[in-house]
């Protein structure tokens, strides 16, 4: 536990760590509105930071960096061949949400599940949606990760998105946009719980000045959510292995629920049931919550080069004989050129007006978008359609005329991989450095649960761009994360 | 419990006493150069025997300085080529523990984690350098730090006896080799005359193994090679004993075993058993008479077989069921939608 924190001298005191902070222009700040003034309920939070000075506030943030690699909180970098873990950098100064914001957000969200929920379905079963016209069906059935192989096959009660991480981001407005969905096997979540069981370590007064949404819950629910619609409560977490990148989060999702953390090869199909190999002999498992992709899931029917799924496994599936979250097939709800749909695929299906922004969205694929694109490539990000982490992406403002006309041949040779969108001048919020806060830009990632219920974590992963002026907040490209507090009570 | 997870608790374990072992017998042996001046007799070279890796060793190690104590510590401490040393060691406990981190407690893992980040740091290399056993003491230290925790925030089913099964079984081996230093040391033990150098040299052994006091508990006041030998192998009482840690050994895979009902692990049980009730009607004269070593030799090998036939019985073996119904149906190639 920290150590009672030293009483500030005056002159601590004097110093305001706040005083030179200067928001960025033509930015939203998550902390100080238009005029420098903070917002109303990041009032009470500012002066509790003042308050500790800038020694004591640094010690604490030694402390909270020396708990995570104590901890062993950490990822592997695929790029990096010593394949050295590395600490997920972490922020000290939490992104902080208002209750109405939030509300607001939550009930945008949970639309936005359903509707690509219901979108799967379809698209698997009878695609009524392509056959009415309301969105291009070659766009949908050219894209690579709509999988044939499961067409016709319906998952128990239809529930294809178990776990859904939607990014979203705040433009200068502050307006919340969705930046993409992400309904296959996103990560992060293990990074909300533990940011905020570092924060109460460091920073334990502050948890009683303001009330902050709890977010502990969220193992309970996830194995709540997928046994929800299971034949049994045998549960257990499949992982690739431990060098996956995210091999701490797997093996901290099962200690929380309380289940089996199992490789491909821990598993078997006998007569088209999934068994684990244990030292007591075979034993049924009802649901999996698989972090591999579906490529490598199962080498019978996807690549058979895969060490790391089984074999035999997506017979079990299709028979009904085991729940598998997420679904195989998700990618195509999540495609980034899918993407500027959605707002279609919730009035199509919902019969309701988008609760949520997006962000204005350039398809290759159309040649009107492609000539647009590659003429002001210099103003707009372009994104590779099936990559994620950042990688397989250009900053137009920010790239070298070399780099924009190398991105367009690559662009003219694969239309369909890619989409362009205008840049997000995305929020900023203080963030701590050596010598006091400085505006970084972030994003958020809330987490979606839906089984028989949906339910949403409090707040998400605010990830932070740490590179003075950047605006990728990928772990892999040196972003770092924060706690994200949802206040329930504005002003206690 | 997963196959895979039971290996990972098993051989996390076992690297830990390793590492925990060397690490007595580098501190006690320090110390024991000290006190003893032993002309013409390798103080440092047996360590190194034992450990098994005088091949190794003779790679590394300039011709004529294979005594070197400090080569040897560094060898045996530092040398990630050397997978008996002491870094070695603690980077596979770890890396195991990492896989199945979902069995083990918290506080466990924080401090392998720990010891594992502190073994690479500078604090190490300097404290090595400075205060060698202030080193070798917080390398003990933490490997006694994580089996109290083990003990008392972990879980105590099956993940927990399989770890302690692996200690145990990894002791047994240990205590063996330990005492088979002496023997690389002095060469055959003589029965009757005990040299001060000689006492010398099996008290280290004993305080390799901790057992200093217990030993004076019940052997009073006895200072003699052949009657410490007996304590190190066949006290019922003393936790370091060979056949203490076997009968340990074999109380945790009946546990595992649902106290011998079930039928798997049968191969292990059997082979356990055996190596007990062998050991236990050894008399210490006879094995005298026979040699030391050779005893000490099979003894090592049985505690070997042991644990290749838990590897078998519960790790490697697909099991049976799934055998049975492989070859009974022929399953159809994937039909795909």
């Amino acid at each position: 536990m920290a150590n009672p924190p030293a009483k500030p001298t005056q002159q601590k005191v004097n110093e305001k760590m706040f005083a030179a902070y200067k928001p960025l222009a033509a930015t939203y700040d998550e902390y100080f509105s238009g005029n420098s003034a903070p917002h109303p309920w990041t009032e009470t939070i500012l002066n509790h930071l003042e308050s500790l000075g800038r020694d004591e506030f640094r010690a604490r943030t030694q402390l909270a960096s020396a708990s995570f690699l104590q901890g062993g909180i950490t990822f592997s970098v695929y790029s990096d061949s010593r394949g050295a873990e590395k600490i997920f950098p972490f922020d000290p100064i939490p992104r902080v949400i208002n209750t109405r914001e939030w509300k607001r957000i939550e009930r945008g969200l949970k639309q936005r599940v359903e509707a690509l929920n219901l979108f799967l379905n379809d698209i698997y079963g009878r695609q009524k949606i392509l056959k009415d016209k309301a969105i291009p069906a070659r766009i949908v059935l050219g894209s690579p990760v709509y999988r044939k192989e499961v067409q016709g096959i319906r998952p128990a009660k239809g529930n294809y998105i178990y776990v859904a991480g939607i990014d979203l981001v705040r433009d200068q407005q502050g307006t919340y946009r969705v930046l993409e969905d992400n309904v296959r096997v996103p990560s992060g979540v293990s990074y909300v719980l533990e940011n905020r069981m570092v924060m109460k370590k460091v920073f334990p007064r502050l948890f009683n000045k303001v009330k902050v949404a709890p977010v502990e819950e969220y193992p309970t629910q996830l194995r709540k959510t997928i046994t929800s619609t299971a034949k049994g409560t045998s549960m257990a977490v499949l992982t690739p292995g431990v060098y996956n990148s995210a091999y701490f989060e797997h093996s901290f999702l099962a200690r929380r629920m309380g289940c089996d953390l199992v490789e491909g090869r821990d598993l078997t199909v006998v007569k088209n049931r999934v068994y684990a190999k244990t030292t007591q002999g075979l034993q049924r498992v009802d649901a999996i919550y698989r972090r591999i992709d579906d490529d490598f899931i199962d080498p019978a029917v996807f690549r058979k080069d895969s060490m790391i799924g089984v074999p035999g496994l997506m017979e079990a599936y299709a028979k009904g004989n085991v729940t598998l979250a997420n679904a195989v097939g998700n990618g195509v709800a999540d495609d980034k050129a899918i993407y500027p749909f959605v707002p279609e695929i919730i009035r199509y299906y919902l019969a309701e007006e988008p609760i949520l922004e997006q962000v204005p969205t350039y398809i290759c694929d159309r040649k009107e978008d492609l000539a647009f694109v590659t003429e002001n490539i210099g103003k707009l990000v372009v994104k590779a359609v099936n990559e994620a982490g950042g990688y397989g992406m250009l900053v137009g403002p920010r790239a070298t005329k070399r780099e924009q006309s190398e991105f367009v041949k690559k662009v003219l040779a694969h239309p369909r991989n890619y989409i362009g969108q205008p840049l997000v001048e995305l929020s900023a919020c203080p963030t701590w450095f050596s010598r006091g806060p400085a505006p970084r830009r972030v994003d958020l990632r809330p987490f979606v649960l839906r089984g028989k219920d949906t339910w949403v974590l409090s707040g998400g992963l605010t990830r932070v761009a740490l590179v003075q002026g950047s605006y990728v907040v990928n772990s892999s490209q040196g972003g770092g994360s924060k706690d994200t507090w949802v206040l329930t009570e504005e002003k206690p | 419990m997963i196959s895979r997870v039971a290996e990972g608790a098993f051989w996390m374990a076992r690297y830990l006493e390793r590492a925990d072992t060397l690490a007595r017998l580098l501190y006690v042996n320090n110390n024991f150069v000290l006190d003893v001046d032993l002309e013409n007799t390798p103080r440092w070279q047996p360590l190194v025997v034992v450990a098994g890796e005088e091949e190794r060793f003779s790679k590394v190690i300039p011709k004529g300085s294979e005594d070197d104590g400090e080569a040897v510590q560094a060898f045996l401490t530092w040398n990630q080529d050397n997978p008996s040393a002491i870094l070695s060691s603690i980077e596979s406990a770890r890396e195991n523990a990492r896989g199945i981190r979902e069995i083990i407690s918290l506080e466990m893992w924080e401090t392998i984690n720990s010891l594992w980040l502190w073994m690479r740091s500078e604090t190490a290399r300097k404290l090595y350098q400075k205060e060698r056993y202030e080193f070798y003491l917080h390398v003990r230290n933490s490997c006694s730090l994580f089996n109290g925790f083990a003990l008392d925030t972990m879980l105590q089913s099956e993940a927990y006896h399989f770890m302690r099964l692996g200690a145990s079984l990894e002791r047994a081996g240990q205590t063996v080799r330990v005492v088979d230093v002496k023997y690389h040391a002095m060469g055959p033990t003589g029965q009757s005359v005990e040299y001060p150098m000689e006492v010398a040299q099996w008290q280290a052994i004993l305080r390799s193994c901790s057992a200093i006091e217990p030993y004076f508990k019940v052997a009073n006041g006895e200072m003699n090679g052949v009657r410490i030998a007996q304590f190190l192998l066949f006290d019922r009482h003393f936790s370091r004993s060979v056949l203490r840690s076997l009968d340990r050994s074999w109380n945790f895979l009946q546990l595992i075993r649902s106290n011998g009902k079930s039928t798997i692990g049968k191969n292990s049980a059997n082979l356990l058993k055996q190596l007990r009730s062998d050991l236990s009607k050894l008399h210490m004269t006879e094995v005298v008479k026979k040699g030391l070593h050779p005893t000490l030799t099979r003894i090592v090998s049985a505690v070997g077989e042991v644990c290749m036939a838990v590897q078998q019985d519960y790790f490697f073996a697909v099991p049976l069921e799934v055998r049975r119904s492989r070859a009974t149906t022929t399953r159809k190639p994937g039909k795909r939608a």
